[in-house]
């Protein structure tokens, strides 16, 4: 059996959830039956990336006209790669650009994506939630034909030792693929990614976050919360609402609409925990929800938690913090 | 006795030139009066029917017209100096009808009064101390117009109310003098011709200014709609409010020439109070000066050149303006129907209102928040659902079912209710009532929340309902009306009262403040309930503007929801008089005013009052066992 | 422009959804529904370039006959008229079998331009727009801030993640899936509801538009989600809070 895992770039390295995708796909087949797959127009570098697990093989699907992401190039590319491979599964992290590309791709060959998975049990049966989060449902792929599968982000554990490369092992090998794309088959014109606002915040790759919520009431308040971020050395983020309210820039957003994290710590200040926000921190290593309303959803995910007036909480801790670092 | 006082002189012959300049003048005055007061009239007529409009029942129609008019209640009771002074002259004038007919009438030889005559000469004393009372009070009116200068008059002098303060003056004056001289003399002949012609100059000016209102508010008072700030039905399918002339109706138009222009709507108004552009005066004459340009079939819009969309949408819905109006103007209904014609037609965009008309197009409450909330707090408090056993249906409503603050004045009810051993139960789905969706004209949204309220507690068979918050309460109990027959409903208010000898009180050292809320208040005229509910807790003392003068805490009108406002908040406005008071509590009883306040409050620093409604004083007054 | 807006009948955020007995599906009975709110933000980007180039916005739905309502709703934010492609069985369809529907109705009208929302409230699944652009061939991107007419198609602002957007040009006819937010929309309004009792709504059966309604991807079961985590809830004053979750985080969790 193979299985087909395609994984993405960011910041010229291969995206954290594209690994969170390679662990996935270890509940369908081994390691060494899977093919990673990195495509653009200069993937030598991911590729090597990728060689570093212990992957069957690493196929670079490189075109010129890959330079970059066009849904119509993608499809086109990875359609004739499965034509090639017939892979029984094909597995992609759940980005806003698999989003994009993937169920055209699954519906070329008349099959349907099973997106947005968040766990994979035998069978395979496939988990996703619907209904906002409320419900999960359990799918299966019918009939015959390769089962497209994209996995969530923060669902599975990106560092899974099954393919770290033994040191004793070779290099996994690396293999060419060159599609035949024309043109005049890619319709739309991508023009180069530009920034909401003039600063950058990399949230990203912060170790440590202090977010704000609603619960903060005016934007006169959010130097309460400032000074907890300074005392911990953390980046300041926020829910939706305070972002809308332009008491701080989009960028520092997280949630389904802004930034995806998952620090060390992820301090929540005053936020219920809507889904849209949940998805974007749940991934997080240690979740820490400060809230008056004892029901507030953030609970649901926190691993600590303080039922409080934030405007009580906040001060004391960022007092204590202080003082235990001094 | 009667007869060594001086008997009034009034020429008995005229000749026939004399007669001739009379009869000519008159025709010319009461041209010039018809000239303007016909086309008003036809301005009024051809507006649309009001589709709503009842003569019958007519007995409250006629004590308004008794108690308003002829007794002149309001004018006086609001602002006492000014309102007798007023008073006077009103009355002065109504004993000068029969005085003044004969003064005419004996210019063509039919006099009816003989000056001699026993009963004539009783009357005509009668008539002049009138007269004295009224040229006093036309005197003092005229120095608080021209020397005092009240700021609701008006930052301009207004020459033409000075012109007739010195007819009505003249009038008076003239009549008197004429006791003072004898039939033969030629001063009789001047005074008589005096008084005449301020009569002759008097009558057109009625039509051509303010003083309109002589001829125009008793039937104003007369017709209103009644009912306080009762928003009228739509009618038909192109019916969307007020959006152009050819929407006004002949009772609005009828207003809109009412308007007397004293400006206690102003006075009164929170919005004009704290810097805002509304100016309820302002409202009604702009109507007026439609009617003028425009005319009642115009397609032109009304929030335009005359009055504009931004003062419409700064109005709280308070009432204040129209329970000061002394001459039966019904400005919420105004205000309102141009709310309405402006959201109907979807003319106005405002982000904060589109939010909360999506929230409650797609949701159930006005905050925007998941019903599983109101759900979780409804299981974690074990509050009981109705299920038509109970005596009562505890209305949540949007602020009881998801604010904090909300929340705790429900449990604290619910202490309340338990200890008073009182059966109820909460409905296991409910939807805000429309209150902030009505009040800003949002008529296809209030029709959905309305229709979906009655038939959910139809289905559940609620005998009655009792609220703790009296934006629920009006809007069940009179808008609902439009779409069904909604169960009985009461504040908490009047709920606790009644049962207040059996609550305990233990009334110490607290001085409590408390706070009328227009919607209670005003809108309900439930003053004392409260009041009784408040003073198991403490002591009562009173803000300086209390009870039908009580100050808007801001939110009202769906205000709660608009974002900030211009100017001076209005919670910041009202607070800062109840802190003032130097009360240690401020008693609420609305959830929207505890909202406003809790902010407002805070702002007035250290030592500001502690904020409770007056459920929580009268739980905290409960034994502690009872506790839940 | 011909602009059609694909919008989808959602139960309300607001309703409490229950597993019917079966297990298979949510219970049905009782419940509210309302309009996808990314679909309303579709709608609501067609109505606006109908205002700015003139044209027709033609709401397209499938679902049973309770749908209608949905589509009076757009009619009376201001469409010009409706297709309502009945079917009683959309939820036994995967997003192929929906597509399929939604592509021959769309197929009849010729349009410029599709637009729908990203995903669905109840579904989520975020596919249907893209897999109906490959059905017609027709060119698609998805992510949809912004929607602009130029001379030789459209240019469009598309959200990434993390903060960035990107500006993507494309020919029409197109497809385009709009992300909630891009816009603000309008609310309902009396005089439009009126409006609309007199836009036609074309009724078209599921079962004569000839697709295959045999899906690939089943959906066995529905359930509620297993709390994950258990939270530990650190009590006292504030004090006693900041301190215990300084002291968890240093050495229990160790990330300080």
């Amino acid at each position: 059996m193979s299985v087909l895992l395609v994984l993405e770039e960011r910041g010229g390295r291969i995206s954290r959830t594209s690994w969170e995708a390679a662990a996935a796909v270890l509940r369908l087949a081994p390691a060494n039956e899977v093919t990673a797959v990195v495509i653009g127009a200069q993937t030598e570098s991911l590729a090597n990336e990728a060689a570093t697990k212990a992957f069957g093989k690493v196929v670079r699907v490189e075109h010129p006209l890959l330079a970059h992401y066009t849904s119509d190039g993608y499809c086109a590319a990875l359609h004739q790669l499965i034509q090639k491979e017939s892979p029984a599964y094909i597995v992609f992290p759940h980005s806003y650009q698999v989003r994009d590309y993937a169920p055209a791709l699954a519906c070329r060959i008349g099959q349907v994506l099973i997106g947005d998975v968040i766990d994979i049990a035998d069978g395979p049966v496939f988990t996703r939630q619907f209904m906002q989060g409320r419900l999960n449902g359990s799918y299966r792929h019918a009939g015959g034909g390769p089962c497209f599968v994209s996995v969530q982000a923060g669902a599975f554990r990106p560092d899974v030792p099954d393919i770290a490369l033994p040191d004793a092992a070779g290099a996994t090998p690396i293999e060419a693929f060159a599609p035949s794309i024309d043109a005049a088959q890619i319709r739309t014109r991508p023009g180069e990614p530009f920034r909401g606002s003039a600063q950058t915040v990399d949230l990203g790759s912060a170790q440590l976050i202090v977010s704000v919520g609603r619960g903060i009431r005016e934007a006169e308040n959010l130097p309460l919360v400032q000074d907890l971020a300074t005392a911990l050395g953390a980046e300041l983020a926020a829910s939706r609402p305070i972002c809308d309210n332009g008491w701080l820039p989009m960028e520092r957003q997280v949630g389904s609409s802004g930034q995806s994290v998952a620090p060390k710590l992820y301090l929540a200040v005053g936020i219920s925990g809507a889904i849209q926000h949940l998805v974007g921190m749940k991934g997080s290593q240690c979740i820490v929800a400060i809230n008056k309303d004892p029901d507030a959803p953030i609970f649901e995910v926190a691993d600590y938690g303080i039922v409080g007036d934030l405007f009580e909480v906040v001060p004391a801790l960022t007092e204590t913090v202080k003082a235990s670092k001094s | 006795m009667i007869f060594a006082l001086p008997t009034l002189a009034e020429p008995q012959h005229f000749s026939s030139a004399e007669r001739l300049i009379f009869v000519a003048l008159a025709a010319v005055s009461v041209w010039a009066f018809w000239n303007r007061f016909g086309i008003v009239l036809r301005k009024i007529l051809q507006s649309k029917k009001d589709a709503d409009f009842r003569l019958f029942p007519i007995g409250r129609r006629v004590w308004d017209f008794f108690w308003e008019v002829m007794c002149q209640a309001k004018v006086i009771r609001q602002r006492p100096l000014p309102g007798l002074a007023h008073a006077f002259v009103f009355w002065a004038f109504c004993a000068f009808v029969l005085v003044t007919l004969n003064h005419c009438a004996t210019a063509l030889g039919i006099g009816f009064l003989a000056p001699e005559g026993f009963i004539s000469r009783c009357y005509f004393y009668f008539a002049a101390a009138f007269a004295l009372a009224c040229a006093l009070g036309i005197l003092g009116l005229f120095v608080r117009r021209f020397l005092l200068r009240p700021k609701w008059l008006g930052e301009m002098v207004s020459w033409e109310s000075g012109l007739i303060a010195l007819l009505i003056f003249a009038l008076m004056a003239t009549y008197l003098a004429a006791f003072f001289v004898t039939n033969a003399s030629p001063a009789a002949r001047v005074l008589w011709w005096a008084h005449t012609l301020t009569l002759l100059i008097f009558l057109p000016l009625i039509p051509h200014t303010k003083h309109l209102h002589l001829v125009l508010s008793p039937v104003t008072v007369f017709l209103s709609r009644g009912g306080f700030s009762r928003i009228p039905p739509l009618s038909g399918d192109e019916d969307f409010g007020l959006v152009a002339g050819k929407d006004l109706t002949q009772i609005v138009s009828l207003q809109a020439y009412s308007c007397v222009e004293c400006g206690r709507c102003t006075e009164h108004c929170p919005a004009n109070n704290t810097g805002k552009t509304l100016n309820p005066k302002q409202i009604v004459l702009g109507l007026r000066g439609y009617l003028n340009e425009f005319g009642p079939a115009s397609e032109e819009p009304l929030l335009g050149k005359y009055n504009s969309q931004q003062a419409a949408f700064e109005c709280t819905t308070c009432g204040a303006c129209e329970f000061q109006c002394p001459v039966g103007i019904e400005h919420v209904p105004i205000l309102v129907g141009l709310r309405r014609g402006a959201v109907n037609t979807g003319a106005w965009e405002d982000t904060h209102g589109a939010k909360l008309f999506l929230a409650l197009e797609r949701g159930s409450n006005a905050l925007g928040i998941p019903a599983v909330e109101r759900d979780k707090f409804v299981e974690k408090n074990a509050l009981p659902l109705y299920d038509g056993t109970q005596e009562y249906c505890l209305w949540l409503g949007c602020m009881g079912g998801y604010d904090p603050k909300g929340r705790e004045i429900i449990l604290a009810l619910v202490r309340v209710m338990q200890h008073l051993g009182v059966t109820f139960g909460v409905l296991r789905k409910e939807k805000c009532t429309g209150d902030p969706v009505r009040r800003l004209g949002n008529d296809l949204l209030f029709q959905q929340l309305a229709e979906s309220n009655i038939e959910a507690l139809a289905q559940s068979k609620t005998k009655k309902i009792v609220s703790i918050c009296p934006h629920c309460v009006r809007t069940i109990q009179e808008d609902w009306k439009e779409y069904g027959t909604p169960p009985p409903v009461e504040h908490h208010s009047e709920f606790m009262a009644r049962h207040r000898d059996v609550l305990p009180k233990q009334q110490g050292s607290e001085k409590i403040v408390f706070h009328d809320p227009c919607y209670l208040g005003r809108y309900r005229n439930i003053y004392d309930e409260p009041r009784a509910v408040a003073s198991l807790a403490g002591q009562l003392i009173e803000a300086p503007r209390h009870r039908e003068r009580s100050f808007c805490c801001g939110a009202g009108g769906g205000l709660a929801f608009l974002g900030e406002e211009h100017g001076e908040r209005v919670s910041h406005n009202r607070a800062a008089e109840l802190a003032a008071t130097g009360a240690s509590i401020v008693g609420a009883a609305c959830p929207f005013c505890n909202t406003m306040f809790r902010d407002a409050l805070a702002a007035q620093g250290a030592g500001a009052p502690q904020l409770l409604d007056i459920a929580q004083l009268a739980a905290r007054v409960l034994p502690q066992d009872n506790a839940t | 422009m011909k602009i059609i807006a694909a919008i989808k009948q959602v139960p309300e955020r607001d309703a409490q959804v229950r597993i019917d007995s079966a297990g298979k599906w949510i219970d049905e009975a009782d419940l509210q529904y309302a309009m996808n709110e990314p679909d309303a933000y579709a709608l609501e980007e067609a109505l606006q370039l109908k205002e700015k180039a003139g044209g027709e916005v033609i709401v397209l739905s499938a679902g049973p006959e309770r749908v209608g309502q949905t589509i009076r709703e757009g009619l009376a934010k201001g469409a010009d008229r409706a297709i309502h492609v009945v079917c009683d069985d959309l939820a036994s369809r995967d997003a192929l079998g929906v597509a399929r529907l939604l592509a021959e109705a769309i197929k009849a009208e010729n349009p410029d331009l599709i637009l729908t929302g990203l995903q669905s409230e109840d579904l989520g699944l975020g596919q249907t727009g893209v897999i109906v652009a490959e059905l017609l061939g027709l060119p698609h991107t998805s992510l949809i801030l912004q929607v602009e007419k130029t001379d030789s198609g459209l240019k469009v602002k598309r959200e990434l993640e993390e903060g960035w957007f990107q500006s993507i040009e494309l020919p029409t006819p197109a497809v385009l899936t709009i992300q909630s937010g891009g816009t603000k929309l309008r609310y309902a309004t009396l005089m439009g509801i009126k409006r609309a009792k007199t836009k036609e709504v074309r009724m078209v059966n599921a079962t004569d538009l000839g697709v295959n309604a045999a899906p690939v991807v089943t959906l066995d079961a529905i359930m509620l989600p297993k709390k994950q985590k258990s939270t530990q809830i650190l009590d006292g004053s504030a004090k006693e809070a900041a301190a215990a979750l300084v002291e968890k985080l240093k050495f229990e969790a160790r990330v300080l």
